[in-house]
């Protein structure tokens, strides 16, 4: 069922997709190292985004629970790195963030909108507490180094993150299951009665989506080179997807995208460019956006796809109208 | 056979017994009416039978099977599909992806390509009448229409016995009759029909067999000739001395 629908429906995507990560993968060697490191963190956080609209995008269940489940992988990776291949590290701080994210998910089956929403946000807090405690209690650091990785390294696993994420969330919204979660978001009821096992559907998306997020952070952790809890579990890593999911639009599989590419952009212009009044013009930019564009970038482009064809429709109407004028002059 | 066994049933919110001691059957092939004043539990047995609510006492078979504790997805993959009150349609998605959602996750064990997916869904479309609003979004339908698409989409999960919860409140005289048709061919097709409805004419004219709760309990039971004229039933809706 799914590649034929595929085959029949989504024809630019089976084009944009592989041509976005051949991009992606050549732009190191072309474009300049400033705007090269820069891409790092686009892809952090395309891959953040990405997996956090995987689950939330089609269920409405707003999580805010990204930075522990990220910071899992960071700390895993501070921990692992010295004794283990960099691919292992990676693999572990993902199976270790499906874990964490089976418990939140299984204790969460009953909550739904702002309760969810909060709970995420606190066990993002309780993880990061509970971090911080064993860390000066126990093992008596502060924070950590770790060992750094070339930035090539860190890019290419980055890249692969992202080209997993990428094709996965592309699956997942012409599958069943991608379906099922676009159903449980808008009637959990009816969901229910019509066979679907709604809190397995639930708890297997978010645990996946969580594993990219704690690899991507066991990736981040050899680049941040030295952490302590307050970078592991920075909320804004809770924050910023989520805006950027919302400014791109989660109806489409490049808004995400989008979003994350021009937020990161936009972030690094403003803090070079006005250091001071930096958060000022951020936050300013995210409240014209919720207020002027609430179904995000991926809105403007559809209408103004839409215009274009009106647009079209219309002159071709006229043509043939100047047409029949012309030839019933002719007669 | 029986299709659908409720013994002893009892559920309570807080203070209020809102299913008392029910107990009844339906038979394979029937189609069975429920009615009562409003606040007399038919809903409340309903969420009971669908698994939406958990029974507290009291057991429910399907089909010879026990069927007391199971998940409301467990139930319906078991063949017994429902529909609600006001009905719970998937608005985002087109009438065509809620019927496609039914026919996957009702019939797991199927895979469905997607050619024969659509095959079947069209056919419960035509099966319903409703073929010409495949593509439109749920929330641009008419009454009717919701409602005839909720009863396609419980049809999809391969379901052998329907429970209708007033699936002709608020329809047209014309669309009332059309709907009577409609239910009639569906038992004629082979399925179970237990249905909770207001509108008597609708209830007389389709169901063999009526039973009647109020305050929680079965008061009578019995063919609708024998219901209109029960002199308990009269005095629950007509408040006549009995």
């Amino acid at each position: 069922m799914l590649i034929s629908t595929i085959l029949s429906e989504e024809k630019p995507a089976l084009v944009a997709i592989p041509l976005t990560i051949v991009a992606l993968g050549v732009a190191p060697s072309i474009v300049p190292d400033s705007i090269a490191i820069s891409l790092i963190t686009v892809l952090m956080y395309a891959i953040l985004t990405l997996s956090w609209t995987m689950f939330s995008g089609p269920t409405g269940y707003i999580s805010l629970a990204t930075a522990g489940l990220f910071g899992v992988g960071v700390y895993l990776s501070a921990i692992l790195r010295d004794h283990l291949p960099i691919e292992v590290v990676v693999l572990i701080g993902g199976l270790a963030a499906f874990l964490v994210a089976l418990a939140i998910g299984l204790l969460t089956l009953k909550l739904k909108g702002v309760y969810f929403i909060l709970f995420t946000f606190g066990v993002a807090a309780l993880i990061r507490s509970s971090v911080q405690w064993i860390e000066t209690r126990i093992s008596g650091t502060v924070g950590r180094h770790v060992a750094g990785a070339t930035n090539e390294t860190v890019y290419l696993l980055l890249l692969i993150l992202f080209s997993v994420t990428l094709i996965a969330s592309f699956l997942l919204r012409h599958s069943g299951p991608g379906l099922a979660l676009q159903g449980i978001g808008q009637n959990q009821e009816a969901a229910e009665h019509i066979g679907i096992n709604v809190t397995r559907v639930k708890v297997v998306t978010f645990a996946l989506s969580s594993a990219l997020m704690g690899m991507t952070g066991a990736v981040m952790a050899t680049r941040f080179r030295y952490i302590d809890p307050n970078v592991a579990f920075n909320p804004l890593i809770s924050f910023l997807p989520v805006v950027m999911a919302i400014l791109g639009g989660i109806s489409k599989l490049y808004g995400p995208l989008l979003g994350s590419v021009i937020l990161v952009a936009l972030q690094e212009w403003l803090i070079t460019e006005y250091p001071y009044v930096y958060l000022l013009l951020f936050g300013l930019t995210l409240v014209v956006v919720v207020v002027w564009l609430p179904g995000g970038l991926v809105e403007l482009t559809q209408k103004g796809y839409f215009r274009a064809k009106v647009r079209w429709i219309k002159l071709r109407m006229w043509i043939t109208r100047l047409r029949r004028v012309r030839q019933a002059n002719r007669e | 056979m029986s299709m659908l066994k409720v013994q002893g049933v009892s559920h309570r919110f807080g203070g209020l017994q809102a299913v008392d001691e029910a107990g009844f059957e339906v038979e394979r092939g029937e189609i069975v009416g429920l009615i009562g004043p409003n606040g007399a539990g038919k809903t409340t047995m309903f969420n009971l039978i669908s698994g939406a609510l958990a029974v507290q006492k009291g057991a429910i078979t399907f089909k010879d099977e026990d069927i007391t504790r199971l998940r409301p997805d467990q139930i319906s993959r078991r063949g017994l599909a429902r529909t609600f009150q006001t009905s719970k349609l998937f608005n985002g998605l087109t009438a065509f992806e809620n019927i496609r959602l039914g026919l996957i996750y009702g019939n797991p064990e199927r895979r469905f390509r997607y050619e024969e997916a659509e095959r079947e869904v069209n056919q419960m479309m035509a099966r319903m009448g409703i073929l010409n609003d495949r593509n439109r979004p749920v929330r641009d339908l008419s009454l009717a229409s919701r409602r005839y698409l909720e009863i396609a989409r419980a049809l999809a999960t391969n379901a052998e016995m329907l429970l209708l919860d007033e699936s002709m409140a608020g329809l047209t005289p014309k669309e009332l009759e059309q709907a009577m048709q409609q239910i009639t061919r569906l038992r004629d097709q082979g399925l179970t029909i237990f249905m909770i409805e207001h509108v008597m004419e609708a209830i007389m004219g389709v169901c063999d067999r009526i039973i009647v709760f109020h305050f929680g309990q079965k008061i009578a039971e019995g063919t609708p000739g024998e219901i209109a004229v029960d002199p308990t039933v009269r005095s629950v809706y007509l408040g006549e001395e009995s």
